[in-house]
């Protein structure tokens, strides 16, 4: 099984510019989604077909503060001008929306919140996802950026 | 007219929080919305409309008149030095 990491504090613009460069969407990403969209980059960018609509590849992310560190960004908008470019990230799922368009997948998505990284019940939900007869395999992501500075950003696939 | 193009991508990329973008990311003439372009969709628009107002005095009242003014930064930045109060 395939698993790739950001190590905290890495330069994100700098690994986009490397692996990417052609999609500037990513500079409008708050820090949860910039993380998981890179992943989900080392993982599929040689993915055969690439790009193509699929509905059997599901995207499921796992954080323990979500998207705390933008909601705070935003809060601090709020003395000014209300940010609707921030706003837009004030939802922990926009990152695996995120993954899904990039991809134009178009089967599961979905984000949990845990009190810590638990693979066992990590591993419990993503079989569940397996149930629907759709899902063949699924992008499966801890991300945790508790500040735009500092995060654990991991992602495997995992296959039914 | 370079200066205030330049002056405009930098108050876009702090207006919208396009963090790590610099100014030579942005084509002048590369359309702001789409795929195409800088990425931006509709939400981006009030932030735009927000920094015509604040910083050059441009009031847009009208969203058909935000399609025409947006449609890239060259576009921008001449409809701001034909309409700027301040």
């Amino acid at each position: 099984m395939k698993e790739v990491s950001i190590p905290s504090g890495a330069n994100l613009t700098a690994i986009y510019r490397e692996l990417v460069g052609d999609y500037p969407k990513f500079f409008k990403m708050d820090t949860l989604s910039k993380l998981g969209f890179l992943l989900s980059e080392m993982l599929v960018r040689d993915d055969e077909g690439r790009f193509t609509p699929r509905e059997d590849r599901a995207v499921i992310v796992f954080s323990r503060n979500g998207c705390l560190a933008n909601d705070i960004n935003y809060a601090k908008s709020m003395e000014d001008f209300p940010s609707p470019a921030l706003f837009v990230y004030t939802l922990p799922n926009i990152v695996a929306g995120e993954i899904s368009i990039r991809n134009k997948y178009e089967g599961e998505t979905s984000a949990y919140v845990l009190d810590k990284y638990d693979r066992p019940l990590i591993d419990a939900i993503v079989r569940q996802a397996f149930q629907d007869r759709i899902t063949r395999d699924a992008i499966v992501a801890w991300i945790d950026c508790p500040s735009d500075s500092e995060w654990t950003a991991t992602a495997w696939i995992k296959t039914k | 007219m370079e200066n205030l193009i330049n002056e405009l991508k930098l108050k876009i990329i702090d207006s919208l929080n396009l963090d790590g973008m610099t100014p030579e990311d942005i084509d002048n003439d590369a359309p702001l919305f789409g795929d195409d372009g800088l990425g931006l969709d509709s939400i981006d628009v009030l932030e735009l409309i927000v920094l015509m107002e604040r910083n050059y005095g441009i009031r847009l009242d009208s969203p058909s008149k935000g399609k025409e003014v947006f449609r890239s930064v060259a576009v921008m930045a001449q409809y701001i030095a034909d309409n700027r109060t301040k």
